[in-house]
C-alpha cells in the first residue's frame, strides 16, 4: 500500500557529455518508454526528464528497493557508449525524502550547471506533460510535480537566484537595459565576423533590436552575416559614416591596429547631440580605444569588463542559494507529510475511531458518576493518560500493518482486524 | 484635530520611507507595491488636514512657515503619486519618501505663528501664487529625484562596478526623459508662480518687483531652470550635465526655502509688515 518516491538518473556531474547523449531518450519513443518504465512489477506511476544535461526516471513505487533495480536496469537498455566503465558508476539513485528533495533542488535550478538558468523548469514542465498524455502520472506524481513548479517559483521570486545575468552575451543585453530603456528601436553595427560578436548579436536580437548593420573587411563575408542576421551589409570603407546612427557598437575583429579612437567617437557624439552610445569591444586585441569609456553618455565594455561582472553575479547567484535551499526544506517536510497522511489504510482510520470512541464513552460515564469530584487538571491529566495507552496499545499492530502492507498476506491481516474489532464496511 | 491629522500624517510617512527602504535593500515586488500605497495613505490624511484648515478659518494652510513646508510636501508627494501611476517608479519613492518625512516632521520645528492674516493679504491671488510656485518648486524636487538616480546609475556604469542595490534603477535614458519631463512641467508653473506673486505684489505693495531678497532668489533659479531648458531643447543637453544642473537647482530652491528667511529677512516667509 504504502507507496515511496524513487529518483534513478545521471546528471552533468555524474557521467560526461558522450554517456548523456546515449543514454538520452529520443522524444519520439518517450511515451512508449513511458509505458514500460510503468510496466514494471514495482512501479505504478512514472515520468522520465531527459535533458543534455541528465537523464532521470521519477517514479511512485510500492517497493523501493525493489523499484531502484528494476529502473538500473531500464536504463542499461538505453544505448550506452563503450569505454565509460558501467553504467552504474554514472548513476545515482535518490529515495523517500532525498528523491523529493532532488527535484525540487532539479526544478529550483539549483542542480544545473550554471545555477538559476531558467530553462530546465520549462523542460520539467514539459516531460511532465508528456507523461501525463502518455497515462503514466497519478495522485502522488500529479502532486509532487506541480509542488515542485510551485517550488521554483517561489524560489525565482523569493531568492536573486535567477536576477542577474551571468553569461557574457546576457550581462551585455543587462547593461544596454541600463543604459537605453528599450531596445526595439536602437540600431546595433556588427564590425567583423568573430563568434563572440555574433552571439552578443543575436543575444540583443532575441532582446528586442530590429535594426542591424554589418561591416566586415570583405564585403562578400559582411553580405552573408547580414543575411545571417537579417540585417544591412556595410562597407568597411563606409562604416565610419554610418556610427552616427548607431546606438550599440559590437567590434569584434582581429584587428592589431585601433578601430576607433576617442576623438572619432567624440565627433559622432556631437553630430548624434550626444545621444548615448554603447560601445562592446570583444576583438582579440582592443578594437575600441579605452578612453572612450571616459567621454559623456558612451560607455565602453570590453570581454575582460563583462567577463568581470558576470563573474560577480555568479558570487551574488552563489549567496542566494542558502535561502532557495530552505525554501526547498520547507517544500519537502510539507510534501512528506502529505504523503504520509495517504499511507494511512483506511483500516488503521476506522481502527483509530473505534478505539477513540470507546475511550470518550468510557470517560464521560466515569466523569459523571464516580469521578465527579476531579478537579479540571485532574480531568485533564485523565484525558492524555487514556489517550496515552490508546496510542501505546495502537503502536504496534499500525506498524506491523505498514510493514505488510506490501505483502500478499495484507489482506489477511485487514480482514482479521475488521472481524475482531467489528469494524465492518462503512 | 488638523495638528492630530498632521502628527498622523508624518507617522504615515515615515512608515512609507521604511517600506520604500525595505524595497531597495530586499528588492521584493511586493514593497514595490505596498510602499506607494502607504504614501497614498498619509496623503489622504495629509489631505484632510488641509481640508480641516481651510474648513475651520476659511483660508488654505499656507500662510505661516510651518503651514507652507506641509503644503509643499503635500504637493509633492500628490505629484509623485500621479508619476507612479504612469511610471511605476517604486525606487523614486525612496528619494519622495524619506523627503515627505523630514519635511512634514520639519513643519512641526517651526513654532506657530500670528494666527491672524492682516485683512488686506486675504485675496485669493496669495493662494494662487503660493500653489502655483510651490507647484513647480514640487515638479522640480521629483527632477532632482530621477537625477540623483541618474548619477547613481551612471557612476555605476563608468566604475563597472554593479551592487544589486541599484538593480532597479530604471534606465539612463528613462531617467533622462523624466528629468526633460519634470522641467518641461516645472519651468512654466515656476513661471506662472512668479507672476502671480509680482501682479500680487504690485496690487497690494504697489510695485510688481521690490528686489525682496524672495523675489531674487527666484529670479536665479528661473534663470537656472530656463538656462537648462533651453539647453536641452537647442543644444540637446543630456544626461549627466542635464543631472547635475537639475541638482544645483534644487538645492539653491530648497536651501532658500529653509534658511533663506533667517538669512535675509524679507517679506514672504509670513512676515508682511
Amino acid at each position: 500500500m504504502q507507496k515511496e518516491i524513487i529518483i534513478v538518473g545521471l546528471n552533468h556531474r555524474t557521467a560526461p557529455v558522450e554517456v548523456r547523449e546515449k543514454v538520452a531518450f529520443e522524444s519520439s519513443l518517450l511515451a512508449d518508454s513511458l509505458k514500460r518504465v510503468c510496466s514494471l512489477p514495482s512501479i505504478q506511476e512514472g515520468v522520465i526528464v531527459s535533458t543534455c544535461n541528465r537523464v532521470e526516471v521519477i517514479v511512485a513505487a510500492s517497493d523501493g528497493e525493489t523499484a531502484a533495480r528494476e529502473l538500473k536496469g531500464f536504463l542499461a537498455e538505453q544505448e550506452y557508449p563503450e569505454g565509460h566503465g558501467g553504467l552504474d558508476s554514472h548513476l545515482y539513485t535518490y529515495t523517500a525524502d532525498a528523491a523529493v528533495r532532488h527535484l525540487f533542488r532539479v526544478a529550483a535550478s539549483l542542480d544545473s550547471m550554471v545555477v538559476g538558468e531558467p530553462q530546465i523548469l520549462g523542460q520539467i514542465k514539459d516531460y511532465y506533460f508528456a507523461a501525463h498524455e502518455a497515462g503514466t502520472v497519478g495522485t502522488i506524481l500529479h502532486r509532487l510535480f506541480h509542488r515542485s513548479f510551485t517550488v521554483a517559483k517561489r524560489v525565482r521570486t523569493e531568492t536573486g537566484i535567477a536576477s542577474r545575468a551571468v553569461s557574457v552575451s546576457s550581462v551585455a543585453v543587462d547593461l544596454a537595459r541600463r543604459i537605453f530603456d528599450r531596445l526595439d528601436d536602437k540600431t546595433v553595427m556588427l564590425i567583423g565576423a568573430g563568434k563572440m560578436g555574433g552571439l552578443v548579436a543575436r543575444h540583443l536580437q532575441g532582446s528586442g533590436v530590429s535594426s542591424l548593420m554589418v561591416t566586415n573587411r570583405t564585403f562578400e563575408r559582411a553580405v552573408e552575416l547580414a543575411a545571417e542576421f537579417r540585417g544591412n551589409p556595410i562597407r568597411f570603407e563606409d562604416y565610419p559614416r554610418y556610427l552616427t546612427l548607431a546606438d550599440l557598437i559590437i567590434g569584434c575583429t582581429s584587428a592589431p591596429e585601433m578601430l576607433l579612437e576617442r576623438d572619432s567617437v567624440e565627433r559622432v557624439l556631437r553630430e548624434r547631440k550626444r545621444k548615448a552610445m554603447f560601445f562592446i569591444d570583444l576583438g582579440d586585441r582592443r578594437n575600441f580605444d579605452p578612453r572612450i569609456h571616459e567621454l559623456d553618455n558612451a560607455y565602453l565594455y570590453n570581454l575582460d569588463d563583462l567577463e568581470g561582472v558576470a563573474r560577480e553575479n555568479l558570487k551574488g547567484r552563489k549567496a542566494e542559494v542558502h535561502k532557495a535551499e530552505e525554501i526547498v526544506g520547507e517544500e519537502v517536510t510539507a510534501f512528506l507529510r502529505w504523503l504520509e497522511s495517504l499511507d494511512q489504510v483506511p483500516t488503521i482510520i476506522a481502527l483509530r475511531q473505534r478505539l477513540e470512541e470507546i475511550r470518550k464513552r468510557e470517560m464521560e460515564k466515569s466523569l459523571g458518576t464516580g469521578l465527579k469530584e476531579l478537579s479540571e487538571r485532574q480531568r485533564e491529566a485523565l484525558e492524555d493518560m487514556t489517550a496515552a495507552m490508546i496510542n501505546k496499545i495502537l503502536h504496534a499492530p499500525i506498524t506491523h500493518l505498514k510493514r505488510q502492507g506490501r505483502d500478499e498476506d495484507e489482506a489477511v491481516y485487514i480482514e482479521a482486524l475488521k472481524k475482531l474489532f467489528d469494524l465492518g464496511e462503512k | 484635530m488638523e495638528v492630530t491629522l498632521l502628527k498622523v500624517t508624518v507617522v504615515v510617512y515615515l512608515l512609507a520611507t521604511a517600506s520604500f527602504i525595505v524595497y531597495v535593500v530586499l528588492l521584493k515586488e511586493f514593497f514595490a507595491r505596498l510602499s506607494p500605497l502607504i504614501l497614498l495613505g498619509g496623503f489622504i490624511i495629509h489631505t484632510s488636514a488641509l481640508a480641516v484648515h481651510f474648513i475651520q478659518t476659511g483660508y488654505p494652510a499656507i500662510m505661516q512657515f510651518r503651514e507652507a513646508l506641509s503644503f509643499y510636501t503635500w504637493l509633492m508627494v500628490g505629484i509623485y503619486l500621479l508619476v507612479q501611476l504612469k511610471y511605476r517608479l517604486a525606487v523614486l519613492g525612496c528619494f519622495i519618501g524619506p523627503l515627505a518625512f523630514i519635511m512634514s516632521l520639519a513643519a512641526f520645528a517651526f513654532a506657530a505663528g500670528r494666527e491672524e492674516i492682516p485683512p488686506a493679504l486675504k485675496t485669493y491671488w496669495l493662494p494662487l501664487h503660493v500653489t502655483l510656485a510651490f507647484l513647480g518648486n514640487a515638479v522640480f524636487a521629483l527632477a532632482f529625484g530621477v537625477s540623483l538616480m541618474y548619477l547613481l546609475q551612471e557612476y555605476q556604469l563608468k566604475s563597472k562596478k554593479m551592487p544589486s542595490l541599484y538593480e532597479r534603477f530604471p534606465s539612463l535614458e528613462t531617467l533622462d526623459r523624466l528629468n526633460y519631463l519634470f522641467l518641461v512641467w516645472g519651468f512654466p508653473l515656476m513661471t506662472l508662480g512668479i507672476i502671480t506673486g509680482s501682479m500680487w505684489a504690485g496690487v497690494h505693495w504697489g510695485k510688481y518687483w521690490s528686489w525682496d531678497p524672495r523675489q531674487i532668489s527666484s529670479a536665479v533659479t528661473w534663470l537656472l531652470y530656463g538656462t537648462l531648458l533651453q539647453g536641452r531643447i537647442a543644444a540637446g543637453w543630456h544626461g549627466k550635465k542635464a543631472a547635475v544642473l537639475t541638482i544645483v537647482g534644487f538645492a539653491v530652491v530648497l536651501g532658500y526655502f529653509l534658511w533663506g528667511d533667517y538669512l535675509f529677512p524679507s517679506r514672504h516667509g509670513g512676515r508682511f509688515e
